[in-house]
C-alpha cells in the first residue's frame, strides 16, 4: 500500500487552488541567488548568474546543486518479498553497499529488509505504482521523496569536499561508482550515493535542510566550490550512465 | 574514545555513528517476582571482559544489532542481526 | 643582519627580504625565516619570560619542543616562534612580561625569593581572606600564565576544518626512519600518509646540514606516491584514529596500522642557572647554524654525556665558533653552574660525584656566551604509550625506552632504540614492510624479501654508541636548578614536594604541575624522574614515567574546534516563521517559533477566533503489516488493536520499570496500518525503541517507517476552524461526519492530508499532516482563509499556556524519568484488564497496588503571583515535599494555574498547598479537573 498524504505529486489544482511541490531547500538556493523556475513539475533553482561556470566547476573543481525533488521510495518487508518487489520497479541486484541500476531507478539496500528506489521525479509516480502493484506478503512502499532532502556534489574535488563532513570512507577502491553508504554526514544520520566517477548525491533528513546546506557550502568554499543549478547539473548528468 | 563498529548492513563506521543500547538483558517471558523484576529493570553486569551489547546504527540504516566488546579495550569481536542469531 | 657564508640546505632565500613587527618595532627577515631565527639575527636573546619567576629565556631546542620562545602572532597566543614562519607583515609580541621582555618588573619574584616561591604557594597562601579571592586571582592570573586569549572572533572569523583520512599506513615523523618506512609501504601497494612536524621532511638530517639527502629521500616516497603532510604535527592517538594538526587543518588520520618513527628528544642537563639565555641544546645550536645559517655564539663551552655533543662542538667550530672547552660526562666532567644574569656570561665546569656534587679542587670557570648542553636523548614515545606501550629504563642510553609495541602499530628509527647511523634507514624499511603487510598489501615474496634486512639491522643495532648516566642535579646545590622551564619547577621544588607526601611521579605531576606545560614532559619528564629517584632512593626503574596522554603537543583549542558544527532540525517553515516576526528558540534539536511577538494576543486568538501553529516536529511514525495492532498493544498500557479505521486514541508509552518515556496519538489508517504520533523531543528515541522491540520479536510481521520529516503538520485551532476548513476543501468537516478524535484523508488546497481532529489548545482543532514539498503553500492558504476570521498564527508558549488550561501534562516537563501513569493523574490510560502482556505491565501492577507518595495535581493561586516552575511545595515545617512543574499566568481565570507534585493527601481538589518560591511563601489550592472547559464541550463542538 501506499499512502497518498506522502505524495507530492498527488497535489492537484483545485477550489482555485495550485499547488506546486517545492524543494526544502528553496529558501537557501533563493538566498544564494538563484533564479527560481519549474522543473519536472517541481520548483527548484534552475541557475545561480552563470550555467557555464557552473558546469566547468563540475568538471574541474566541485558543484553543489539541490536535488532534493529527486523520487526516493522505500521498500520495507522481508527480504525475499522486498527483493522480488524491486525487480518489478527494474531492479537487478540488491547487495548491501551497492547501488544497483534499473528501471530508471537507483536501488540502495539499507538492509536486506529496506531498499530505498531513487529517481528523476518524472519517473516516481510510475515507479511507484509498479511497485505498489507488485506488492507482496507484509511488505510496505511508503513515498520518502519529501523525507528526504538531497545534494548532489559533482567534480574532481567532491571527495575532498565529503572529507571534511564525513568519517566515511569513500576511497574509490572503497567505494568504487555505483555505491551507496549509509552513515553520519556533519553529524547528522545520511547517505552517500556514488553514481560514477565524481558524481555524489548526498540524502539527508529534509529537516536538516538549511543546517546540511550551510556545512557543506562551506566545507566547499577554501576548496573553490561553486553551487551550481538544476540546468547545469541536467547538462553534467547528460552523460547518462550505461546501465540506465 | 573513537573505535570502529562493524554494522552488520553497512560495514565499518566510527562509533559515534551508533547509540549503545547496553547489556543484552533478555526480557522474562513470564512475570517476575518483585525482585526479579528490579534485577531486569536495574542490574547490570557491568563486567570488565567481554560482554554482548545492543548497537543501534542511528546515524546509517537505523538497525539494531548485537554485538561482542571488550569492555577493556573496545575491541569488538562480532556483530550480527539478532534476526540471523535466531 | 649577521649570517654566516651560505650553508648547504639552509633554508633562508637570501635575495629575498621581508618584515615583520615585534613588540610594535620592525624586524627584518629573509623568505624561509622563522621568527626566532629572525630575531636572532637581528641579535635577540631573550625571548620570553618565565611561567613564575619571570626569569629571561632564551632559545634552548630550536626545534618546537621547549616553551623558551612562546609568543603570540597577531593576537593568537602560544605560538612557537622557532618553528613558526616569518611572514610579511605579521604582528608578534612577546607574553608574560611587564612592560617588556628586556625590562620585567616581575622579575622582583624571582630576585625575592625565598618566601614566594615554594610548590603550591598560591594555594596555600591566597585562601585567607576568603572575600579577597577575586582580586588574588585577578592579579594572579595576570602575573601567571603564558598570554591572553585572544579576542572573540565572528564565528567563521578564524575556522579550522576536519579533514578525515582513511589510509593503510600512517607514518609519523618524516626522518630517514619515517621516509624510508613511507616509501617502502607505499612500494608494496599500501595507501601512506606521512606527517612530520619540522618545517620540511629529514628530521635531523636537517640539522646536520644534510638537507639534500632529506630532500631526496622525501621526493622519493612523493614518487611513490606518499601524501606527506608538512608541517603536521601528531597531537595524539585515539583508538586508531590520528589527529595531526596542520596550520588550519585538523587531520584526523583513521590507518589500518601506525608507524612511530618519531625520533628522540635531547634532553637538557640540570645545574644552577641552566635556563640562562645562551644555554642551548645541541641539536638547537645546530639548527641555527645549518636551517639559517646563524651563529648561535661566539666562544662557546659544551657539556654532554655522550657523543653528539663531540659532534656539535665539531661543526660549531667548521662554523667558526670558538670551543673554549669541553665537558664529556664520560671522563668525569659536566657543568656545575652557568654564570651571569640576563645571559650566560661563564660557565663552571667541574670533575662531579654520582650525585652531581663537584670534587673539591676541580672546579674550572671558562667565560663564553654559548653553553651548548646534551644531556642524552629520550625517545619521542608517547604516541606508542598513548596506544598501550610501556617504559622501562634503559642504562645504556640512559633514556625511558619504549618497549611493547602495541597491536596495530610498529616503531621504527630511534624512537624503536635504533642507534644512529646506517641502521636508521634499514629499520625504517623494515617497519615499513611490515606495517605494509600487516594491512594487507605485499605478497608471499616480498614478506620473504623483508627476512634479510631484519638480521642486518640486530647486527647494526647490537652495539649502541656509550652515554653517560647524568646526575639528577650538578653542583653544590645553590642557585635555582630548573627541572621543569614550562612550569619553572626546580629541583627544590622536587624535594619539598616529596618531604610534603608527593612522593610518586603522578603525585610529584600533579602537585608540581611538572610535565603539564606547553613541552608536554619532552624536556621534564626524564629530570624529574632522576630528581624523584635520588630523593626517595628508588631506582628510575622503579620511579618509571607519568601516563602518557594527548595532546602531545600543545594546540589552539580552535583548531579541535574545527568549523561550527551544531546540528538543528528546522520545519520546511522555518523561514517562512521569521518572515512572519517569529522569535526563533530551540526547543530539543529543532528551531520553533516561541511567539510571533505578542503570546497573550495569539492565546486570545485560538480560544475566540482561530489560531495555527506549526507542529511539524511532532514525531511521525507508520506502523504497518498484519501484527501491526499486536505490537502496538504490547508497547502501550491502553488497547489500539481494537481502534477502528479512521478513529484515533491517545497513547503514552512506559518503560518496563513502569516510568513515563513518552507520549502521543495513534490513528488507524486502514486495518494494516497505524499512524503514530510522538513528542517533538521523544521522536528520535522512540522510532529507535520501536525498532529495539521490533528487532527483538522476530514472530511479528511490522513495518515502521519514519515520516517526521516527510510531513509538515499545522494545528488548526479555535471556534472558527469549521468554517476556515469550509474555504480549503469539499471534505465535510461537520460535526457529524468529522468528528472529535476522527482522522480523515483528504486534499486541503489542493494538497494530499491527513487530518486529525484533536488538539491539545482545548478548542475544535484540526491537525494537518501534509507533504513538505507543499509546507508554505498549504499554510499560506490557510492564512489566506482565515484572514477576515481573525486567524493568528501561534506559536509554542500560547500553545504552553493553552495546553496547560486543560491540564495536558507535558512529558519532560511535568514529569521526569522517575514519573509513572499512575502518580502522574492518568491511571486511566493503564488498562491491566488487557488480556496480554505489554511493556512496563509488571511495574504498573506494583505501583497500582501502592498509593503514589506524591501525585501530579493542578493549582491556583489567586494572589496575584505566579510561581517559578521549579518551586517548592513545603510541608507545614520547611522542608520540601514537592515541586511545581508548569505555571502561567491565565487571562480568563484572572490568577496563575499551574501543575504541581504534591503529597498523596493534599492531592485532592481544595486542598490547600504551601509554595515557597525564592524566599516567599504563599498558599494555593489544588485542583483535579481542568481550569478551562473542564468537560470539553468546547473540544468536541
Amino acid at each position: 500500500m501506499s499512502f497518498e498524504f506522502l505524495e507530492p505529486d498527488r497535489a492537484a489544482p483545485e477550489m482555485g487552488f495550485e499547488p506546486v511541490p517545492a524543494s526544502v531547500l528553496l529558501p537557501q538556493a533563493r538566498q544564494a541567488g538563484g533564479r527560481i523556475d519549474v522543473r519536472d513539475g517541481w520548483e527548484v533553482a534552475v541557475e545561480f548568474g552563470s550555467s557555464e561556470r557552473e558546469r566547468e566547476a563540475c568538471a574541474a573543481g566541485v558543484g553543489i546543486g539541490d536535488v532534493s525533488w529527486l523520487g526516493k521510495l522505500e521498500l520495507q518487508g522481508e527480504p525475499a518479498d522486498v527483493a522480488a518487489v524491486a525487480a518489478a520497479g527494474g531492479a537487478k541486484e540488491i547487495e548491501l553497499g551497492r547501488a544497483s541500476r534499473g528501471g530508471d531507478a537507483w536501488w540502495c539496500p539499507f538492509s536486506g529488509r529496506r531498499v530505498l528506489a531513487v529517481c528523476e521525479p518524472s519517473r516516481a509516480p510510475g515507479l511507484r505504482n509498479e511497485l505498489v502493484a507488485a506488492e507482496r506478503g507484509a511488505m510496505t512502499v511508503t513515498d520518502m521523496t519529501c523525507a528526504l532532502a538531497a545534494l548532489a556534489l559533482v567534480g574532481p574535488l567532491a571527495r575532498d569536499v565529503f572529507a571534511r563532513l564525513t568519517a566515511i570512507d569513500l576511497r574509490p577502491d572503497h567505494t568504487p561508482e555505483a555505491s551507496f553508504r549509509p552513515g553520519s554526514v556533519a553529524r547528522i544520520p545520511g547517505m552517500v550515493l556514488r553514481e560514477r566517477g565524481d558524481r555524489y548525491v548526498l540524502m539527508f533528513g529534509s529537516a536538516y535542510a538549511q543546517y546540511m546546506w550551510t556545512q557543506v557550502t562551506d566545507a566547499a568554499e577554501p576548496l573553490g566550490g561553486v553551487i551550481v543549478g538544476a540546468d547545469a547539473l541536467a547538462a553534467v548528468g547528460e552523460e547518462v550512465p550505461a546501465g540506465a | 574514545m573513537s573505535f570502529v563498529l562493524t554494522c552488520p548492513n553497512c560495514g565499518a563506521r566510527e562509533v559515534t555513528d551508533f547509540e549503545f543500547g547496553g547489556e543484552v538483558v533478555p526480557r522474562p517471558r513470564e512475570r517476575p517476582a518483585e525482585r526479579d523484576l528490579a534485577v531486569y529493570n536495574y542490574f547490570r553486569r557491568n563486567v570488565a571482559g567481554v560482554q554482548r551489547e545492543w548497537w543501534y546504527h542511528r546515524a546509517g540504516c537505523r538497525t539494531w544489532f548485537q554485538a561482542d566488546r571488550d569492555t577493556r579495550t573496545n575491541v569488538v569481536q562480532g556483530t550480527w542481526l539478532p534476526r540471523d542469531d535466531a | 643582519m649577521t649570517r654566516l657564508d651560505p650553508q648547504p640546505g639552509e633554508r633562508i632565500d637570501r635575495d629575498r627580504e621581508l618584515s615583520f613587527e615585534f613588540d610594535g618595532k620592525p624586524v627584518r627577515a629573509l623568505e624561509g625565516d622563522t621568527i626566532a631565527s629572525a630575531l636572532y639575527a637581528g641579535g635577540r636573546r631573550i625571548f620570553s619570560r618565565s611561567f613564575k619567576y619571570h626569569r629571561p629565556r632564551g632559545l634552548l631546542c630550536c626545534a618546537g619542543q621547549c616553551p623558551n620562545c612562546l609568543v603570540s602572532v597577531d593576537g593568537d597566543p602560544g605560538v612557537r616562534a622557532c618553528t613558526e614562519p616569518a611572514r610579511e607583515g605579521m604582528r608578534v609580541r612577546h607574553l608574560n612580561a611587564v612592560p617588556s621582555l628586556d625590562r620585567d618588573a616581575m622579575r622582583a619574584v624571582d630576585t625575592l625569593g625565598g618566601p614566594f616561591t615554594p610548590p603550591g604557594f598560591y594555594y596555600k597562601t591566597f585562601k585567607r581572606p576568603r572575600r579577597l579571592w577575586p582580586l588574588y586571582e585577578r592579579v594572579l592570573r595576570r602575573a601567571a600564565g603564558l598570554g591572553r586569549a585572544p579576542e572573540p572572533r565572528d564565528e567563521r572569523g578564524w575556522r579550522t576544518d576536519y579533514r578525515r583520512r582513511h589510509a593503510d599506513v600512517l607514518v609519523v615523523g618524516g626522518g630517514r626512519a619515517g621516509l624510508a618506512a613511507a616509501t617502502r609501504a607505499a612500494q608494496l601497494g599500501a595507501d601512506v600518509v606521512l606527517a612530520d612536524e619540522g618545517p620540511e621532511p629529514g628530521g635531523r638530517l636537517l640539522e646536520r646540514g644534510s638537507a639534500e639527502r632529506a630532500r631526496e629521500l622525501a621526493a622519493g616516497a612523493r614518487d611513490a606516491g606518499v601524501e606527506l603532510i608538512s608541517p603536521g604535527t601528531a597531537i595524539g592517538l585515539f583508538d586508531g584514529l590520528a589527529a595531526i594538526w596542520e596550520h588550519d587543518t585538523l587531520h584526523q588520520v583513521r590507518a589500518a596500522r601506525h608507524l612511530i618513527a618519531t625520533g628522540t628528544i635531547e634532553q637538557p642537563l640540570v645545574f644552577p642557572g641552566n635556563d640562562l639565555p645562551g644555554v642551548m641544546l645541541s641539536r638547537g645550536a645546530r639548527r641555527l647554524l645549518a636551517l639559517y645559517a646563524l651563529s648561535p655564539g661566539r666562544r662557546a663551552v659544551v657539556a654532554t654525556t655522550s657523543d653528539e655533543g663531540l659532534e656539535a662542538a665539531n661543526a660549531l667550530r667548521e662554523a667558526g665558533v670558538e670551543i673554549a672547552a669541553v665537558a664529556d660526562l664520560r671522563q668525569g666532567t659536566t657543568v656545575v653552574e652557568a654564570g651571569g644574569r640576563r645571559r650566560v656570561r661563564a660557565a663552571v665546569l667541574a670533575r662531579v660525584d654520582d650525585a652531581g656534587n663537584p670534587v673539591a679542587g676541580t672546579r674550572q670557570t671558562v667565560g663564553c656566551d654559548l653553553l651548548v648542553v646534551s644531556g642524552g636523548a629520550a625517545p619521542a614515545g608517547s604516541l606508542l604509550l598513548q596506544a598501550g606501550g610501556r617504559t622501562e629504563y634503559d642504562p645504556a642510553s640512559a633514556a625511558f625506552a619504549v618497549v611493547d609495541v602495541p597491536d596495530g602499530l610498529h616503531a621504527a628509527g630511534e624512537v624503536a632504540g635504533v642507534p644512529d647511523g646506517d641502521a636508521i634507514e634499514l629499520s625504517g624499511a623494515l617497519a615499513g614492510a611490515d606495517a605494509a603487510h600487516a594491512a594487507g598489501c605485499g605478497d608471499a615474496r616480498s614478506r620473504e624479501l623483508a627476512e634479510e634486512p631484519r638480521r642486518e639491522l640486530d647486527r647494526l643495532a647490537s652495539t649502541p654508541p656509550p652515554v653517560a648516566e647524568p646526575p639528577a642535579a650538578a653542583g653544590s646545590g645553590r642557585g635555582k636548578c630548573f627541572a621543569c622551564l614550562c612550569e619553572d619547577v626546580t629541583a627544590k621544588d622536587v624535594h619539598t614536594s616529596i618531604e610534603e607526601g608527593y612522593d610518586s611521579i603522578e603525585l610529584s605531576k600533579r602537585y608540581l604541575t611538572v610535565t603539564m606545560g606547553p613541552c608536554q614532559g619532552r624536556m621534564c619528564q626524564l629530570p624529574a624522574a632522576r630528581l624523584i629517584a635520588r630523593e626517595t632512593g628508588q631506582q628510575l626503574e622503579s620511579v618509571g614515567t607519568t601516563t602518557a596522554r594527548p595532546p602531545w603537543s600543545s594546540v589552539p583549542l580552535g583548531a579541535l574546534a574545527g568549523r561550527p558544527i551544531e546540528p538543528a532540525k528546522r520545519s520546511v517553515l522555518h523561514a517562512h516563521h521569521r518572515e512572519l516576526g517569529g522569535n526563533v528558540m530551540w526547543a530539543g534539536d529543532w528551531r520553533r517559533p516561541y511567539d510571533y511577538g505578542d503570546p497573550d494576543a495569539e492565546v486570545r486568538a485560538v480560544q475566540e477566533a482561530a489560531g495555527l501553529i506549526d507542529v511539524s516536529t511532532l514525531g511521525k511514525l507508520i506502523v504497518s503489516g498484519p501484527d501491526a495492532g499486536e505490537f502496538l498493544d504490547r508497547l502501550y498500557p491502553n488497547r489500539h488493536g481494537n481502534l477502528k479505521p479512521g478513529r484515533i486514541r491517545y497513547g503514552v508509552l512506559v518503560s518496563d520499570a513502569g516510568r513515563i518515556i513518552d507520549d502521543g496519538t495513534i490513528c488507524r489508517l486502514d486495518d494494516d496500518s497505524f499512524y503514530v504520533t510522538t513528542t517533538s523531543t521523544g521522536a528520535e528515541a522512540i522510532e529507535a525503541w520501536f525498532a529495539w522491540w521490533l528487532a527483538d520479536w522476530t514472530d511479528l510481521r511490522v513495518t515502521l517507517t519514519d515520516v517526521t520529516q516527510a510531513l509538515c503538520a499545522v494545528n488548526l485551532a479555535g471556534p472558527r476552524a469549521r468554517e476556515i476548513m469550509g474555504r480549503l476543501t469539499s471534505l465535510d468537516c461537520s460535526n457529524e461526519e468529522f468528528s472529535y478524535l476522527d482522522g480523515k484523508r483528504a486534499r486541503v488546497a489542493g494538497v494530499p492530508c491527513l487530518l486529525l481532529r484533536i488538539g491539545f489548545v482545548g478548542e475544535l482543532g484540526y491537525e494537518i499532516h501534509y507533504p513538505v514539498a507543499h509546507g508554505q503553500h498549504l499554510w499560506d492558504s490557510i492564512m489566506d482563509a482565515g484572514r477576515e476570521r481573525g486567524i493568528t498564527a501561534f506559536g509554542l508558549e500560547p500553545q504552553r499556556v493553552l495546553r496547560l488550561h486543560k491540564m495536558h501534562i507535558l512529558v519532560g516537563q511535568d514529569t521526569d524519568s522517575e514519573s509513572d501513569p499512575v502518580a502522574s493523574a492518568m491511571p486511566w490510560i493503564i488498562k491491566l484488564d488487557k488480556e496480554q502482556d505489554f511493556i512496563g505491565r509488571w511495574a504498573l501492577e506494583e505501583f497500582a497496588e501502592h498509593d503514589p507518595a506524591l501525585r501530579l495535581v493542578g493549582f491556583e493561586l489567586r494572589n496575584g503571583a505566579v510561581p517559578h516552575e521549579g518551586a517548592a511545595v513545603v510541608a507545614s515545617g520547611d522542608g520540601a515535599v514537592g515541586r511545581v512543574t508548569s505555571s502561567r499566568y491565565s487571562r480568563v481565570a484572572g490568577h496563575a494555574i499551574g501543575l504541581a507534585w504534591v503529597p498523596r493527601d493534599q492531592a485532592e481538589d481544595g486542598a490547600a498547598i504551601e509554595i515557597s518560591d525564592r524566599g516567599t511563601r504563599m498558599t494555593a489550592t489544588v485542583t483535579t479537573k481542568p481550569f478551562y472547559d473542564p468537560d470539553g464541550e468546547r473540544l468536541r463542538s
